[in-house]
């Protein structure tokens, strides 16, 4: 559902994005983990269309990003690293915009805003303006908005920032009950958020992939011979210090 | 098609849910009714004086309320779209970068050219809006006033051209916004650089004063203020309106290639 290859971004000479190649099946949820500055943004940024690459392909429900660009963006749910709220509109008028925008027919936009607002635990907040609201409904109107149009693809740049405890884990169950029916590609520096929604992980470092493996294969190799559960989510921490802190 | 009327509708609602379109009508409503009331003076003046002179008669014969009073009125309504416009323009693009909405715009499924435009009909709705609100003065001129000989006050087509050209003005004055709107970081340097931009325009006409020649002619060609006139007096010429249609394409095809090129930065 996700094909990337050989994607590189520079910013004058300095490779932010270098040389990624990954692919992810339909309907699973993958974890982009690493340290801050190492290209997570920049990454889903590239996926989502919003930046242009310097070299390689990434392509989205068998398109291209960069070749056919609208066709892509029809399929991909994008949550930016700042939920994109207009602080003088109400919820329900902005699901409604960014519902036309994603092309949803006027008669239908009602529906599908309820229907996201719904799905986001923000039914309640719909008639309040943006600009009012906590941080945490802000991040939850900023993932119902991705949510519009059912895309085949959700990218999430971090999508639990800023809320407390209970809503990280509304988002992650919201999130893994996301999955199958849509792919999702999520950016976290939280351990273990990723953990316990991802079925996999890729680890970013200095923009280069460390690793991309299952949980399992990660235990496996980096912690050869332990025995660990995810109710010991420590077992990521661990791993990551070993893949991301040079040696 | 569908994405270009959710822009217009979002722009609108923002415009009016916001202070910024409020002020410019009170702005222009209320220098044009100080105006109006100025010029109306005036020609009361004039008719009053005219009477007592011998042949004066005949002199107010020929005044109008159209020309002395109206197209009075809609030149400084000129003035006041150049100074205005750059407020209505400046936070299409530029709000947009600072408040991280771009890059939602930028990742759905809509091309650059149909944001510039669904933002470019929003501000034309509230030129209208400004300008409907300028025709409320001869409307109420040919209600309460006569013309001479019992003929009517207000000779309408030379007001409609006079309200075609101020909209082909505040049009080309909102492409040059929403140019500089795109290209900018912050709306106040949006609004700074278009009132600097228009301003300019609109002042080229000064010189012409003492220059002569191809100089004379190139500030002329260039005034916004120079192409306004012919309208004002009921004649509408190609070369004027092609003027400023030629800006309304600039300004937009600039905008167009910067909300684009904001990607690629």
């Amino acid at each position: 559902m996700i094909e990337v290859t050989g994607l590189t971004k520079r910013f004058r000479d300095r490779a932010v994005v270098d040389d990624l190649t990954f692919s992810i099946p339909r309907g699973e949820i993958v974890g982009l983990l690493g340290p801050n500055g190492a290209g997570k943004t920049t990454t889903l940024r590239l996926l989502a269309g919003f930046l242009p690459a310097t070299s390689g392909t990434a392509r989205v429900a068998g398109f291209d990003v960069f070749e056919q660009p609208m066709e892509a963006r029809r399929r991909i749910g994008y949550l930016p690293e700042t939920p994109p709220l207009y602080d003088s509109m109400t919820v329900r008028s902005y699901l409604r915009f960014v519902a036309g925008l994603k092309g949803v027919a006027r008669g239908e936009l009602d529906g599908e805003a309820a229907r996201v607002a719904a799905l986001t635990g923000t039914s309640e907040v719909l008639d309040r303006l943006a600009g009012n609201l906590s941080k945490g409904f802000r991040q939850r109107v900023g993932i119902a908005q991705a949510l519009l149009h059912e895309p085949e693809v959700l990218i999430l740049d971090e999508p639990t920032v800023g809320l407390d405890p209970i809503q990280i884990r509304e988002v992650r169950d919201l999130v893994r009950a996301l999955g199958g029916r849509h792919t999702v590609l999520l950016s976290s520096h939280l351990l273990p958020e990723v953990a316990m929604t991802c079925s996999k992980v890729i680890v970013l470092q200095d923009g280069k992939l460390v690793d991309f493996d299952t949980l399992d294969g990660l235990i496996a190799r980096h912690l050869p011979g332990r025995k660990v559960t995810l109710d010991e989510i420590s077992f990521l921490e661990e791993i990551f210090g070993k893949l991301v802190t040079p040696a | 098609m569908r994405a270009i009327l959710a822009i217009v509708r979002k722009e609108l609602s923002v415009y009016f849910t916001t202070p910024v379109a409020w002020v410019v009508l009170v702005v222009v409503a209320f220098f044009s009714a100080q105006v109006f009331a100025g010029a109306l003076d005036g020609f009361r003046m004039v008719a009053t004086r005219a009477g007592e002179i011998p042949g004066g008669a005949a002199v107010v014969e020929r005044m109008n309320l159209t020309d002395t009073v109206v197209a009075r009125l809609l030149g400084s309504v000129g003035l006041l779209l150049v100074v205005t416009t750059p407020f209505l323009s400046m936070r299409l693009v530029a709000e947009e970068r600072r408040a991280g909405t771009f890059e939602l715009l930028m990742t759905v499924p809509v091309r650059p050219a149909e944001i510039v435009l669904g933002k470019y009909l929003a501000s034309l709705a509230v030129l209208c809006a400004a300008l409907s609100l300028v025709a409320v003065f001869p409307a109420f001129l040919s209600v309460a006033g006569s013309g001479a000989q019992g003929g009517a006050a207000i000779e309408w087509p030379t007001v409609a051209a006079g309200l075609l050209g101020l909209f082909l003005l505040g049009a080309a004055a909102l492409a040059v916004g929403l140019a500089f709107s795109a290209l900018s970081e912050t709306p106040v340097v949006a609004a700074l650089l278009s009132l600097l931009v228009l301003s300019g325009l609109w002042l080229a006409t000064l010189f012409t004063v003492g220059a002569g020649g191809a100089a004379r002619n190139l500030a002329a060609g260039l005034s916004a203020s120079e192409h306004l006139a012919p309208f004002l007096q009921g004649r509408i010429a190609l070369s004027d309106v092609l003027y400023y249609l030629s800006l309304c394409v600039l300004g937009l095809f600039v905008a167009e290639r910067a909300v684009e090129g904001r990607r690629w930065a």
